[in-house]
């Protein structure tokens, strides 16, 4: 159960940009994929968000049995794609479809968009006249299921739920599976479509910024940009890398969580889940604080979610703090709900190859007290933090450390 | 690694509510299927469902109420309140940081998109209440089950969809023998749902009147909800506190057909695997299996296909283990199905009796096992296995036995 687990592939679809190297350049230049929201605009006029504008999946898909698979099928299935890609698996999985190689794919919403137009169609025709081709797509774990059939995936199969932080948990719950030789590589993530329901959903809520700007750790940040996206690594255990001659470039080693159990739609202030969440991970990397040579943070531009985060970060490394970079990629991509994690997590990876913490995106101020980047900046050691906290109490943290191609 | 046993069990079922309740019912093969209540089915072509009945969530909420969500974290709240009442666990015994909930679901809340949709339709969207679409995705629920019940460890839902109490029961058993939790509350809910309802009945999938696994007139399934939370805890935490047992998890196993959304594999290769790599990771032979809990819906296909992987896998031994299919008296209550019936499964193991598949009248030459026809049965099983399918080419296998300490 000590089995180290790395990263051998990414696969990354969101505003920013599709493919690890177009995400990459996006990402270093300050690019923000947040733009005016063009889907849904019958419905929900106006409004701004990170979407994946002329989404072709087809050019890496082709189009054979697309029709079927809706937004995040599509999504996910296109990260599967690129990851699968940049691991170097894809023709030893397409040739042997063995059931060694699996998917764990965290998601909030699933297709609600799918499901609520399955039963607007039964509310408006009748349920005799509803579609039985899109039934199967009603169900959360579908898009996950059509990925398998997509790239012959046959081993674990699961979908996460935990709000916000599914992504992360996702990636957990394959290491997970890796440790107990249940997998030889999974492809572990997220994905989250931006659609109608799930925009009125958080616009409801009020999470959502009236001005439409997404203002991470600002003083005048008012609230959140919705974003879409699908983020997948390849993770393996080092001897199953090492066996194919695979370069892993990080190691995931530590995962901690925690609930607050104390309310369902509000972050709690005292950040007493997110710390310990931050401290678990730590421990389990096996690590102190003074390790961590940067911070890809949660912040979304919520005014008690980043205060929160920020109260978490103080308590755990107290007066180093102002000294670490800390990058806050969601300005890039907006709240990608339960993609947010695995997006946050492939930007840690590749600072952590790139040896460089990213600008966040559209910085203009911050809170005191936090070295929020501004410009690409350099960092010290090889280990990072990512955070990522949902308003229903649940709060995440993952420690990566750099493996820049050893052999672990 | 550390054992895990079940020490805890609360449910919410179409034949009744609490296990003893439950148990007294499904030996006796009593039947919860009635005409719908939830909704209205005239313009339908099905109309039976099994519901549950005689629901007070007040009773079982201290700290918030019931209005606040949506009826699968009413359901799940109230299991939960059960399942830890059971086990006898008073609030000293455990860090609640080390406390979690590990759910599976098929469709989480969905009579909250329902809702949205009628109120759209007939109001507009604008119409649509502020705190209603929050109350949807589905890590409400486990979320509202530690809200309600002040637990402070893992908590996620793995909603995939009809296999989903093993998957969750199967996260909890890890997470416990790995030291990363000390007691989970391992289950699945799910509200009985018009989407759900719409989408099997127009696949052809609902039987007009009841369900009758591996019949040879067997005509589908029938739509169905609930809940089940096991109470999954260490076996020396449990011995040291002198808790009452009712079985071991030993291991489970998981698979994806790659074949098809919704049909399974015909051959039932995935389902194979499962059970195989459950028994494997179990450290059981196919000899040691004494009793089968079916996924047993009752469709054509997926009691042809489920038979068919036993007699593949088992060989000659599968004359030998008897399998029923609680489904015939409870329906299909989807995310929560693997749940109950591993609740069932615990109670087999500790009472020695096996539930039996009712309705059953007529053998069907591709169904040739032993499915313990229309009469519970003294089998006194040592080894289960509890078998869970779904949409998305899900399976998972549960593997639980009497514990020997």
């Amino acid at each position: 159960m000590s089995a180290r687990i790395v990263a051998t592939g990414t696969g990354v679809i969101s505003s920013l940009a599709a493919g690890i190297e177009a995400f990459e350049t996006a990402l270093y230049a300050g690019y923000t994929g947040i733009g005016p929201k063009t889907l849904f605009a019958d419905s929900v006029p106006l409004g701004a968000a990170g979407e994946i504008r002329n989404f072709a999946p087809q050019q890496w898909l082709g189009s054979k049995g697309l029709r079927v698979l809706d937004r995040s099928a599509r999504l996910l299935c296109v990260a599967a794609h690129l990851a699968l890609e940049s691991s170097g698996l894809s023709a030893q999985v397409a040739a042997d479809a063995s059931p060694d190689f699996g998917l764990v794919c965290g998601t909030m919403f699933g297709s609600v968009h799918s499901i609520a137009s399955f039963d607007w169609s039964g509310l408006t025709e009748g349920p005799n006249l509803v579609n039985p081709m899109e039934f199967p797509n009603t169900v959360i774990n579908s898009p996950a299921g059509q990925a398998a059939i997509k790239h012959r995936l046959r081993g674990v199969n699961s979908t996460i739920s935990a709000g916000l932080v599914s992504g992360i948990y996702a990636i957990h719950y394959a290491m997970e599976f890796l440790r107990f030789g249940r997998a030889q590589a999974l492809l572990a993530g997220g994905v989250e479509e931006l659609c109608e329901e799930s925009y009125l959903s958080c616009r409801k809520a009020g999470i959502i910024s009236p001005h439409d700007r997404i203002r991470p750790f600002a003083h005048e940040r008012d609230g959140t940009v919705l974003g879409e996206g699908s983020a997948l690594w390849v993770l393996e255990t080092d001897e199953c890398a090492f066996r194919r001659g695979a370069k892993p470039f990080l190691e995931v080693c530590g995962f901690g969580s925690s609930h607050d159990a104390h309310s369902i739609d509000t972050f709690n202030v005292r950040a007493v889940g997110a710390t310990s969440a931050i401290r678990l991970a730590l421990q389990a990397a096996g690590v102190g604080q003074d390790a961590i040579g940067f911070i890809i943070a949660n912040a979304s531009g919520s005014p008690a979610g980043d205060a929160m985060e920020a109260h978490a970060l103080q308590k755990v490394f107290g007066a180093r703090l102002r000294d670490i970079p800390i990058c806050a990629p969601k300005a890039a991509f907006g709240e990608s709900l339960g993609a947010s994690g695995a997006l946050l997590a492939v930007t840690a990876g590749i600072a952590l190859q790139k040896k460089l913490v990213p600008p966040t995106a559209g910085f203009e101020s911050c809170e005191a007290g936090l070295r929020l980047s501004s410009s690409p900046q350099p960092f010290e050691g090889d280990y990072a933090l990512v955070n990522c906290f949902g308003c229903d109490g649940n709060n995440a943290a993952l420690v990566l450390r750099s493996v820049d191609g050893e052999q672990t | 690694m550390r054992r895990v046993v079940v020490t805890g069990i609360g449910l919410l079922t179409p034949i009744g509510s609490g296990k003893d309740e439950f148990w007294r019912a499904l030996v006796a093969g009593k039947c919860g299927i009635a005409p719908v209540a939830s909704f209205d089915t005239s313009a339908f072509p099905v109309h039976k469902g099994a519901e549950v009945k005689d629901f007070t969530p007040e009773s079982y909420f201290r700290k918030r109420s019931p209005q606040e969500m949506g009826r699968g974290s009413q359901l799940a709240i109230a299991a939960a309140r059960m399942a830890l009442q059971d086990s006898g666990l008073d609030d000293a015994v455990y860090d609640k940081g080390r406390v979690g909930v590990s759910m599976g679901t098929t469709s989480g809340e969905p009579q909250i998109v329902e809702r949205y949709n009628d109120i759209r339709k007939s109001a507009g969207l604008e119409s649509i209440p502020k705190e209603m679409p929050p109350r949807y995705p589905c890590h409400v629920i486990p979320s509202n089950v530690a809200i309600e019940l002040d637990l402070h460890g893992p908590c996620l839902m793995i909603p995939t969809a009809c296999a989903a109490g093993n998957y969750a029961i199967g996260y909890g058993f890890d997470m416990i023998r790995t030291e990363r939790a000390d007691l989970i509350l391992g289950g699945g809910a799910d509200p009985f749902s018009r989407i759900t309802y719409m989408g099997f009945a127009r696949l052809g999938a609902i039987a007009p009147d009841r369900c009758q696994p591996f019949d040879k007139n067997r005509q589908g399934m029938i739509p169905g909800e609930g809940a089940a939370i096991l109470v999954l805890e260490a076996l020396d935490a449990a011995l040291a506190r002198s808790a009452h047992i009712y079985a071991e998890i030993l291991g489970y196993g998981v698979s994806c057909d790659s074949h098809h959304m919704t049909a399974a594999h015909p051959q039932g290769e995935g389902a194979m695997r499962a059970m195989a790599s459950a028994m494997r990771e179990s450290g059981v032979s196919l000899k040691d299996v004494d009793y089968i809990s079916a996924h047993g819906t009752g469709t054509p296909t997926n009691d042809r296909v489920e038979s068919l992987a036993v007699r593949r896998l088992f060989g000659e031994c599968a004359d030998k283990v008897p399998m029923s299919s609680i489904k015939s008296m409870i329906g299909h209550t989807m995310g929560a199905a693997s749940a109950i019936e591993a609740a069932a499964c615990a109670l087999s193991i500790e009472t020695g009796i096996v539930p039996p598949t009712i309705n059953y009248e007529v053998p069907d030459p591709e169904c040739d096992l032993d499915y313990v026809p229309n009469q519970a049965r003294r089998v006194d099983p040592r080894v289960v296995l509890n078998n869970a399918y779904a949409f998305g080419g899900n399976n998972a296998s549960l593997c639980m036995a009497r514990c020997e300490a």
